[in-house]
């Protein structure tokens, strides 16, 4: 099941890592490289089926881009995972709550991240409505 | 000049004249009494001064006074008034009847002389002479008060601590100790304390300012005690200047404002070194996965064998990362355990299933010893399971044959339950001389092989402290060449 994802991440070369897996399995790939990027790329057509998201990022972090993805009606049903090197205990939670559908830690294992993020394009959203504001 | 006596001594007498009806009602109020009471002759004419100047605890003294006035014709009395804003003054009253042509009743002509400082100076009088040198004997400055409000005692002390010379504060009011801002209440507030008498703490509930007589303020505690003598009720007050000790809350408060801030900037350099750090890793663990999944094409031998060392290299880092950043937190105060109700047969069997693999892929036989019992304990579930994976892995990672045995006991230990949680392994056992220093960062233990074993060196100093912050500790019992048996200890309930 191929499919169009969404990646938004300032670091080369985690971008290149995530983006190879990902068209190595098959999917098609369109990069941001901050949140406000991101956004713009979410809002051309068709849209994307998923958004894989850094946290920290210059312009617009990834919690300000969720907020402004899951704001817009014509982007509220995009499932937006983050994939971040937060990953100290509490991190996960804050993450969750913050409305993502998703959350990977980095390091990536990389034998396992496409099947991860594939497990993610099926499931879908996690709860419809509004994220839950920070 | 001719001279009008009857205006004269009515305007001008310093004692206050009034007029009532038998009934109590005021028909003539005089210039003298409207300055003794602060009431102005149209507040107060064709009214009961019950309901004005008498204070509510003394109504009845008022009413037995009058009685008495116009049965025998003269009353006399010393007694408290309110004036109209609200301070009191000692009074001495004079009544008188006069009647008509057929004898009845006819009016009250009351004189009332402000017998205030003089009332003072009795009191003080009577102070000195029974307690001034208990008094000036007193580390605290010492205020004694009237029920008029005025002080009839200042010790030594208190007239240093606001800067009035010897005996003037004596006769003054004692709201001139207050800060203007303070005064208004205060005399409401005394006069309520004289209803009420009780014995209060220093510095009880307010924060309370004193004022010199050079205008500046300073913090004082004080403390409220009735004094009974047959000239009536005093208040005593110990006051003491906390000037100094205000500083010293001041100065601890900012260095706490100053410790939390910094305690909050190592919370963010924490998150950020962690951050920080694993984000190059996730390129390097994961390029190196990409080419050992050969997606971007065929290995050769020897390329497979070094991209595993990098592989296995950026594991131990991150693991070393891990570790750093776990021992961080705990030195930072900042571990947070989460205390639940913990099944210990359930945790171990737990930890049990998960590294028997390793264990049997190395031949070794791994041995459980359960407690028949449940066995529960209010802990971190996290916690425990990572110090029992710690030392079990250990136990693997350095027996090359034989068997590790995992053991759940209870123990007592002087007054102490315990519940210990052994893992006795038959490798080589450890030295007198490493045991000394095993549960330090980075302790690697003399190898016989001539190669130290992987790890971080940090899993058996993190584990230690997680222990002691669940109240508990490891020990380690070994003889070289005999295998070893380390224990987490943790006390139960």
């Amino acid at each position: 099941m191929a499919a169009r994802i969404l990646l938004v991440e300032d670091n080369p070369a985690n971008l290149e890592l995530v983006s190879y897996l990902l068209e190595a399995a098959g999917h098609t790939v369109l990069i941001a490289e901050d949140g406000l990027q991101g956004l713009e790329l979410a809002r051309r057509e068709p849209p994307p089926e998923l958004v894989i998201s850094d946290l920290r990022m210059p312009v617009m972090d990834g919690f300000e881009m969720l907020r402004h993805i899951r704001a817009d009606a014509a982007l509220n049903d995009i499932p937006v995972i983050a994939v971040t090197a937060f990953s100290m205990s509490g991190d996960q939670t804050r993450v969750m709550l913050a409305g993502f559908d998703g959350y990977i830690s980095k390091p990536i294992v990389p034998e396992t991240f496409v099947s991860e993020v594939e497990a993610y394009l099926k499931a879908g959203r996690r709860m419809a409505g509004p994220a839950a504001g920070e | 000049m001719a001279m009008d006596v009857c205006s004269l001594l009515l305007d001008e007498a310093p004692d206050a004249f009034v007029v009532q009806s038998p009934e109590g009602i005021v028909l003539h109020w005089s210039r003298s009494a409207e300055s003794i009471f602060g009431y102005r002759a149209d507040e107060i004419v064709g009214r009961d001064l019950l309901d004005l100047v008498v204070p509510p605890g003394r109504a009845e003294e008022e009413r037995g006074m009058r009685r008495e006035a116009l049965e025998n014709g003269f009353a006399a009395v010393e007694t408290l008034r309110r004036c109209k804003d609200g301070s009191l003054v000692f009074v001495s009253i004079s009544a008188k009847t006069v009647r008509d042509v057929e004898g009845r009743p006819q009016y009250l002509i009351i004189g009332k002389q402000d017998v205030t400082q003089l009332k003072v100076m009795r009191d003080a009088k009577l102070v000195e002479a029974r307690y001034g040198k208990l008094l000036e004997s007193m580390p605290d400055g010492i205020v004694l008060v009237n029920a008029s409000g005025c002080i009839v005692f200042a010790n030594t002390q208190a007239e240093a601590m606001f800067g009035y010379e010897a005996g003037r504060l004596r006769g003054l009011p004692v709201e001139v100790l207050l800060p203007e801002r303070l005064r208004g209440g205060h005399v409401a507030h005394r006069s309520g304390y004289f209803g009420q008498l009780r014995t209060r703490a220093m510095g009880m509930g307010l924060e309370l300012f004193g004022l010199r007589q050079d205008g500046s303020e300073f913090p004082v505690e004080i403390g409220l005690s009735p004094l009974e003598t047959e000239e009536g009720t005093l208040v005593t007050s110990a006051i003491r200047d906390i000037t100094e000790r205000k500083l010293i809350e001041r100065a601890l408060h900012e260095k706490n404002v100053e410790l939390a801030q910094a305690n909050a900037a190592k919370d963010r350099f924490l998150a950020s070194m962690s951050h920080e750090l694993r984000t190059p890793l996730n390129a390097i663990i994961g390029f190196t996965g990409t080419l050992l999944m050969k997606l971007p094409g065929p290995l050769n031998e020897v390329q497979e064998k070094q991209l595993r060392r990098v592989q296995s290299s950026g594991q131990h880092l991150l693991e070393l990362i891990n570790d750093l950043l776990d021992i961080a937190k705990i030195e930072a105060g900042k571990i947070e355990l989460v205390v639940e109700p913990v099944d210990c047969r359930a945790l171990v069997e737990d930890v049990v299933a998960t590294l028997r693999p390793a264990a049997e892929g190395k031949g070794l036989a791994f041995a459980v010893e359960m407690l028949d019992e449940d066995l529960r304990l209010s802990t971190d579930r996290r916690a425990f399971s990572q110090i029992l994976i710690n030392l079990v892995q250990n136990a693997i990672k350095f027996t090359e044959q034989g068997s590790v045995t995992v053991r759940l006991a209870r123990r007592i230990e002087g007054e102490l339950a315990l519940v210990e949680v052994s893992v006795h392994d038959t490798g080589p056992g450890i030295g007198e001389e490493d045991r000394q220093r095993l549960f330090a960062p980075f302790a690697r233990i003399t190898p016989r092989s001539g190669k130290f074993a992987e790890g971080t060196g940090l899993g058996l100093h993190l584990s230690q402290k997680l222990a002691a912050q669940m109240g508990g500790r490891i020990t380690v019992d070994s003889a070289s060449g005999d295998g070893s048996t380390f224990a987490l200890l943790l006390p139960e309930g």
